[in-house]
């Protein structure tokens, strides 16, 4: 890892053995293979089993639920080695970790923790989160028009879903709906089930090694039982988020690394004027920059695997890793592709690709405007989320 | 059965060493559980899972050591016994201290290295075998139990290979080709964390001490050949390589 401050020294010695076996595993496995998968858009589907042999889906689960019981940092330098390939397989596992296996675990009764979370772990099941809608994710609240109306003993759910990262993969999808009471409810549907449809989204121009889908909903029929009895409204599904935006606070930082390692030695090789651009100014100036950010980076990274291991994390200050720690790798990798000038519009190299895929991460999960005003009711405890704050002025001008 | 692979934590190949005050620093450097060691550890693996018994890693070095020795754990090893010693050890001075040990542990066979990437050396594993009185396989990469007596291993020769028949206990020394080793997984990774490991610390005193370090360094000769006319180019290409690089 590139690593300026050593943090690598604060970590356990189980966890920086996870980030070596992590590593060595995906740079035989996927590394060679990536830029075709993404050129291909296909996801690495025989990944899937090998990703649950090596621990890498439900980390921090509890092994009493086929989980490994690792911490949070554990699950982080996954996230980190994962992305450091391709956003699209780190997203995959953000999925199936963070966004079906934690709320399955958090709010599942014993009988679906029973049933789910072993099968999760090893692969032999996929899951999808459905949350957002195609009216925009930024409110979920207010765009949620899929309703999930009592019928005796079953719901009967209808409604869509958009931008549904392993939708067409997925053996069961966590789908939030609201009941008659209009309150949001999270219910795992097996996606075979009768009125249950995935559409691949096409013609992507990010995240292409990562299935993305729409999934509609109608009449679709379930017990009451595939209801998560633990939790009622949208903090449920924002839960979920608040550990999928951890994760990325951590993969984005592999992506960064893989674009400054890949620059800085571009820099070195290439010649004008008789001399490497490594030793131009501007040059350096750019990968300066990336090296900055990467090493402040992860110090926020090591920092909140603490705070969320003592479980005394906070919403905010996920978001402001995830809004910081992207943004600096979406800046790296677009500096990285000038670096390389034209060979970096190519997929022989990583960066353009990796540029791509976090135009998408700096997008999903709380795009960077998002958390920017989630940081701001923080800190001033003004809300410009929601209905404008100055109605009465405007209204009154 | 018990199934012994001796082990040694070298300096990633792709690290950068750089020399401090006429020594090697090997600070920054990324260390890994040496490659050929690394074939050994699944070798016994596998012999275990085939055969039963237990597996056991046994490696001599400081302190840092633990980590390599970690990983073979993780891959799946039962137990390990570090002999703890700090400081540059003569392969054959490793030999012995390390023979001493194993000949306790009375293993049915054991399994190193082929070769020892920090120096280069391919002495440890022939040292070890006459620090033992064994007889020793060199370059195997195949390997089959005959009963608890006997084993039959091929192994490569310097133009070849031959296929012998060995008396048990032997020392083997890995080669290429000799398996496909497993990656540490995370469970794996957390299930070594309650595995036995035993420190025993060793006072040998090594029979080659090193004075100096330098890390050879020639610059390119950046020689071009004008490509104009790809025929004469071609033509100059073969004698330079003939005569003046005598590659050829």
């Amino acid at each position: 890892m590139f690593d300026f401050y050593q943090v690598a020294e604060l970590l356990t010695p189980e966890e920086r053995e996870i980030q070596k076996a992590a590593r060595k595993f995906l740079e035989a496995e996927a590394l060679p293979y990536i830029a075709e998968w993404w050129e291909q858009a296909e996801f690495p589907v025989h990944l899937i089993r090998k990703f649950g042999e090596m621990g890498f889906l439900g980390t921090t689960i509890p092994t009493e639920y086929g989980g490994m019981g690792a911490s949070a940092a554990a699950y982080g330098v996954i996230g980190y080695e994962l992305e450091r390939i391709d956003s699209g397989l780190r997203s995959f596992c953000s999925v199936q970790s963070s966004l079906v296996m934690y709320p399955i675990w958090a709010y599942g009764s014993e009988e679906q923790k029973r049933e789910y979370l072993p099968r999760l772990a090893t692969g032999e099941y996929v899951g999808c989160f459905g949350l957002t809608e195609a009216d925009g994710g930024s409110d979920p609240d207010s765009n949620m028009k899929t309703r999930a109306r009592r019928d005796g003993g079953d719901y009967v759910l209808n409604g869509s879903k958009m931008w549904i990262t392993n939708g067409n993969l997925a053996h069961i999808a966590l789908i939030w709906a609201k009941d008659d009471e209009g309150v949001v409810r999270g219910f795992i549907v097996p996606t075979d089930t009768k009125g249950f449809r995935a559409n691949k989204i096409q013609h992507k121009a990010s995240l292409r090694a990562s299935v993305t889908s729409e999934l509609v909903l109608e009449d679709v029929r379930v017990p009451a039982s595939a209801m998560l009895p633990g939790v009622k409204g949208l903090k449920g599904p924002l839960s979920c988020l608040t550990q999928a935006r951890y994760g990325i606070a951590w993969g984005a930082l592999g992506a960064l690394e893989a674009v400054y390692t890949e620059a800085l030695e571009f820099a070195r090789s290439r010649s004008t004027f008789g001399a490497p651009i490594a030793s131009r100014q501007l040059v350096q100036e750019k990968l300066v920059r990336m090296a900055a950010d990467h090493t402040k980076g992860l110090l926020l990274a090591w920092r909140l695997a603490q705070l969320k291991d003592a479980g005394t994390l906070k919403p905010a200050q996920v978001s402001l890793a995830k809004r910081d720690n992207v943004r600096a790798a979406l800046n790296a990798a677009r500096m990285a592709r000038e670096i390389l000038g034209g060979s970096g519009i190519t997929l022989e190299y990583h960066s353009i690709r990796h540029m791509l895929n976090l135009e998408t991460v700096d997008t999903y999960e709380g795009t960077h405007d998002i958390h920017t005003l989630i940081l701001g009711r923080e800190l001033t405890g003004e809300n410009a989320l929601g209905e404008s704050p100055r109605k009465e002025a405007v209204g009154s001008r | 059965m018990k199934f012994v692979a001796v082990i040694r934590q070298v300096p990633d190949g792709e690290s950068r060493l750089k020399i401090e005050g006429g020594k090697v620093d090997l600070g920054g450097v990324t260390m890994i559980l040496d490659q050929m060691d690394e074939w050994a550890v699944e070798e016994v693996i596998r012999l275990q899972e085939k055969h039963g018994g237990e597996s056991v890693v046994v490696a001599l070095g400081p302190e840092r050591f633990e980590e390599a020795i970690r990983t073979a754990l993780a891959m799946g090893i039962d137990r390990a016994i570090h002999l703890v010693a700090e400081g540059y050890l003569d392969p054959i001075t490793q030999a012995e201290a390390l023979a001493k040990v194993i000949r306790a542990e009375a293993p049915t066979l054991v399994f190193t290295g082929g070769q020892q990437a920090d120096w280069d050396s391919q002495a440890l594993g022939p040292a070890l075998a006459e620090a033992l009185a064994w007889p020793v396989v060199s370059w195997t990469t195949q390997i089959e139990l005959e009963g608890e007596t006997h084993a039959k291993a091929k192994h490569d020769l310097d133009e070849g290979a031959e296929v012998v028949r060995v008396a048990l206990p032997a020392v083997f020394t890995s080669q290429q080709g000799l398996n496909e080793p497993r990656y540490p997984t995370l469970p794996g990774i957390m299930k070594a964390k309650r595995k036995e490991l035993k420190k025993v610390p060793v006072s040998a005193s090594s029979k080659v001490e090193i004075l100096e370090q330098t890390i050879q360094e020639k610059s390119r000769l950046n020689k071009m050949i004008d490509g104009k006319d790809p025929v004469a180019a071609a033509h100059e290409l073969v004698r330079l390589l003939h005569e003046e690089a005598k590659v050829i």
